[in-house]
């Protein structure tokens, strides 16, 4: 079963609200579950648990990319402004969207420090 | 009597160095298989440890000699996708593990029980005299796509040919131009590799695309596109029983032959378009994994998914990929495919 991550969307219902405080906290890490591979800037992921597949965009693919377990949400939400030419709050909320949808479909694991 | 006293014949094959042993108590369930394997028939195997599939007829499910452990858990049930694309789609299923072992029940077809790991599997079909030889391959086809999963063989739901040594791959569920496109080539001197189900597998640098030459299925308004189909004899182009669709061996009528293996070059995914012409839409590999994906993978044990989606990647980026837009031009497909294939070195 394929599902898209195409889009962040503002619709999408939060898992958790993020402030900054837990932004500057919170580490992210891909489930061991996962299995994943970047091509043309895109990233296919497949869910070896419930065997459902996601494609990400180039934001998220940079998203994704970060999420090695020593990145917390602050640390990513810089490299994309690095990365692209977008506004810190624009970043942040695109970054919360995805990573609520991520963590929804059980696709990331969170951990504070 | 019970099934295990049931006195069995024993039947070799080798698939590209995996050797395959097949043992049945009937002999309805001889013939199906032997027509599906029958590029891969040997009088010996040399390896002392084939992989074994053993069928059985039962006239109840009670006959079936079952143990479940307690752990067995559901993985998916449904009418769909137990196997891809064969005409046997709409046969309800429920898919269990046990341990190391997968179930597959096909309620009034029978239960299936395979050991990847341990490269076994045993079917108990329920009153195999009232199926047809379609539906016994399928079964065993099945049960033999998920024994070579584990061998680092994996099968794709496409149609395959290669030319000059490179290969062509054209994914795709049913109705999609997958079979008429093809044809369309074959008549033009592609080998043909399979009709439906090819096998791919790593071979270290690259991925290679391996024949698995079936029985070439086509209907009625396929036929209507080529002239030799049309004007092929009954006895080359046959009717088969409980099947909508007619079936020839592609070397009775095309002379080019039947390749083995080879590098697959270009992946095709075809959709029919109400157009004269046919055109290419070049698209991007993340695009053509995910499109290549629900052809090929199902996720029953976790590290041969793993591999197999790891080999599905290494596939898509070796090739180049494009969306066939089909049009009414069917016949000259050759003179839009070939000129890629010789682009590629």
């Amino acid at each position: 079963m394929s599902r898209s991550l195409h889009q962040a969307t503002s619709d999408a219902v939060p898992v958790w609200t993020i402030d900054q405080t837990v932004c500057d906290r919170t580490v992210l890490r891909s489930s061991p579950d996962v299995q994943g591979t970047s091509m043309d800037g895109e990233t296919v992921l497949l869910d070896l648990s419930s065997g459902r597949y996601y494609t990400l965009n180039r934001v998220g693919s940079v998203i994704w990319e970060q999420c090695t377990g020593d990145k917390t949400i602050s640390d990513i939400q810089a490299v994309l402004c690095d990365r692209f030419d977008v506004a810190p709050e624009r970043a942040l909320d695109d970054l919360v969207t995805l990573v609520n949808e991520l963590t929804q479909e059980g696709l990331l694991q969170q951990e504070r420090r | 009597m019970p099934v295990a006293d049931q006195p069995k014949t024993e039947y070799l094959f080798s698939l590209y160095g995996t050797p395959v042993r097949y043992t049945t108590s009937s002999s309805l369930l001889t013939a199906p298989v032997e027509e599906l394997l029958r590029h891969f028939r040997r009088d010996a195997i040399e390896e002392t440890t084939p992989l074994t599939v053993q069928f059985y007829t039962v006239q109840d499910r009670s006959e079936i000699p079952l143990a479940l452990s307690p752990s067995v858990r559901h993985l998916v049930s449904g009418t769909d996708v137990a196997a891809e694309g064969r005409p046997e789609d709409d046969l309800p299923y429920v898919v269990s593990q046990d341990g190391g072992r997968l179930l597959i029940d096909f309620t009034d077809a029978g239960l299936f029980v395979i050991d990847g790991a341990n490269g076994r599997a045993e079917g108990y079909l329920l009153k195999p005299e009232r199926m047809s030889d379609n539906l016994i391959e399928y079964l065993f086809h099945l049960t033999l796509i998920e024994l070579l999963r584990h061998q680092r063989l994996y099968t794709i739901h496409a149609t395959a040919l290669e030319w000059q040594g490179r290969g062509v791959l054209i994914p795709g569920n049913s109705g999609r131009g997958k079979t008429t496109s093809f044809i369309s080539l074959l008549r033009a001197g592609y080998r043909y590799l399979s009709d439906d189900h090819p096998l791919i597998r790593d071979a270290g640098g690259h991925i290679e695309l391996l024949s698995f030459p079936i029985k070439i299925n086509v209907t009625d308004e396929t036929i209507a596109f080529f002239p030799e189909l049309r004007n092929a004899p009954e006895q080359v182009l046959q009717r088969q029983p409980g099947f909508h669709k007619r079936g020839f061996y592609a070397e009775e009528i095309y002379p080019t032959g039947i390749g083995t293996c080879c590098k697959p070059a270009l992946v095709l995914f075809p959709q029919v378009v109400d157009a004269p012409k046919s055109h290419l839409e070049r698209i991007s590999k993340s695009r053509a994994l995910e499109l290549v994906l629900p052809q090929a993978l199902l996720v029953y044990d976790q590290e041969v998914a793993r591999r197999e989606f790891q080999v599905l990647t290494k596939l898509v980026q070796q090739v180049d990929c494009y969306r066939l837009h089909f049009g009414r031009d069917i016949l000259d497909l050759p003179k839009l495919v070939t000129p890629l294939l010789e682009q590629v070195c």
